[in-house]
């Protein structure tokens, strides 16, 4: 894990606080949490491990491990991001342009999750290449081992960073101005709030729930979920232009005269 | 001897498989948690439906075959007959 040096936010010309920037990262994991690649994947490796008579044990093993290669990957790409943007943009101090393109990247992201995200079928196929959901899904299916488990929780990250890379880079923007404690303490709510989901439907699936009863549910819903986390992204874009683009500048203008 | 044509055209066709057929309906239903009798049930009932309509013809389709079945299991099984209509479309 990667842990970077706190930014100076005198130098950067930026009032943000420590709370500020949780807020901002609890609340970009709410949106990556709202994502579904990952639940998807986990109720179609549930349904075959049922179906095929495994014993409960094994779909806890099969569950968890995936679950943790999840958390794992999405733990590991926001440190890798919190270090590219602090390495390659931060540190040359500019802070809005960093903050900017966080924005653009929110925005675009929102209004693609908007349009895009799931596909106007029946079902809860969504937006990514046909050839390799196809793939996800016989990967899935063939999956047997905890080992195999863990590798397909990691690869549905990166099968989805189309649509997490806006929260991730935000939340990692938001990481770089917290010192090294708190740093690990936001790498860890991220991870928590983003696994969340993931954790409820482990346990359901686990505790009893049927499969059918789950992704009915979430049939039902998924134009709710599209919308929230197309807005959710907006939203969060809007907040940090007004934020920490528009009053930095402002600021910055009056300090000068 | 009712030829099965694969999804798309791109697979060789096949002579139609009840095992394969009773052994997927199977599943479906052992995923929504029925008992493995009712399971073996449905699974025997669905295959002889779906058995006897394909009979009927020289030719048919896989997304036929699937389609027919998850008819047929919708009056038995709702729950399983979502799962089984839904299958391809979780990803």
């Amino acid at each position: 894990m990667l842990l970077i040096e706190k930014r100076d936010s005198t130098k950067n010309q930026t009032n943000m606080t420590d709370l500020t920037a949780f807020i901002i990262i609890a609340f970009s994991a709410l949106i990556h949490a709202s994502f579904q690649l990952s639940i998807s994947m986990l109720t179609l490796l549930s349904s075959h491990t049922i179906g095929r008579k495994r014993s409960a044990r094994r779909l806890f093993t099969l569950t968890s491990s995936f679950s943790f290669g999840v958390v794992l990957m999405t733990i590991l790409l926001l440190s890798l991001f919190a270090q590219i943007i602090n390495t390659f943009i931060v540190s040359s101090g500019e802070s809005l342009l960093v903050w900017t393109i966080g924005c653009g990247l929110l925005t675009g992201v929102g209004v693609a999750v908007w349009v895009f995200y799931y596909r106007k079928q029946l079902g809860i196929s969504l937006w990514i290449p046909r050839g390799f959901a196809r793939f996800l899904s016989t990967r899935t299916k063939r999956t047997h081992q905890s080992s195999e488990a863990f590798t397909l929780g990691l690869g549905s990250v990166v099968a989805e960073l189309l649509f997490i890379i806006a929260p991730l880079t935000i939340a990692a923007i938001a990481l770089t101005y917290l010192s090294i404690g708190n740093q690990l303490l936001g790498i860890g709510l991220y991870g928590f709030i983003s696994l969340t989901p993931l954790l409820f439907i482990t346990l359901s699936i686990n505790g009893g729930t049927s499969i059918s009863r789950i992704q009915k549910w979430r049939e039902a819903n998924k134009g709710f979920l599209q919308f929230a986390a197309g807005s959710g992204l907006v939203v969060l874009g809007f907040y940090i232009y007004v934020e920490e683009v528009i009053t930095q500048s402002v600021m910055a203008a009056a300090r000068s005269l | 001897m009712t030829e099965v044509i694969k999804r798309n055209g791109k697979r060789q066709s096949e002579e139609f498989k009840r095992e394969k057929l009773h052994q997927s309906v199977h599943a479906a239903c052992l995923s929504v948690r029925s008992p493995d009798g009712e399971a073996q049930q449905t699974a025997d009932t669905i295959s002889m439906v779906v058995r006897n309509w394909v009979d009927q013809k020289p030719s048919v389709t896989s997304s036929d075959i699937r389609r027919v079945a998850a008819n047929a299991l919708e009056t038995f099984h709702p729950e399983a007959a979502y799962l089984y209509q839904t299958h391809e479309m979780v990803v």
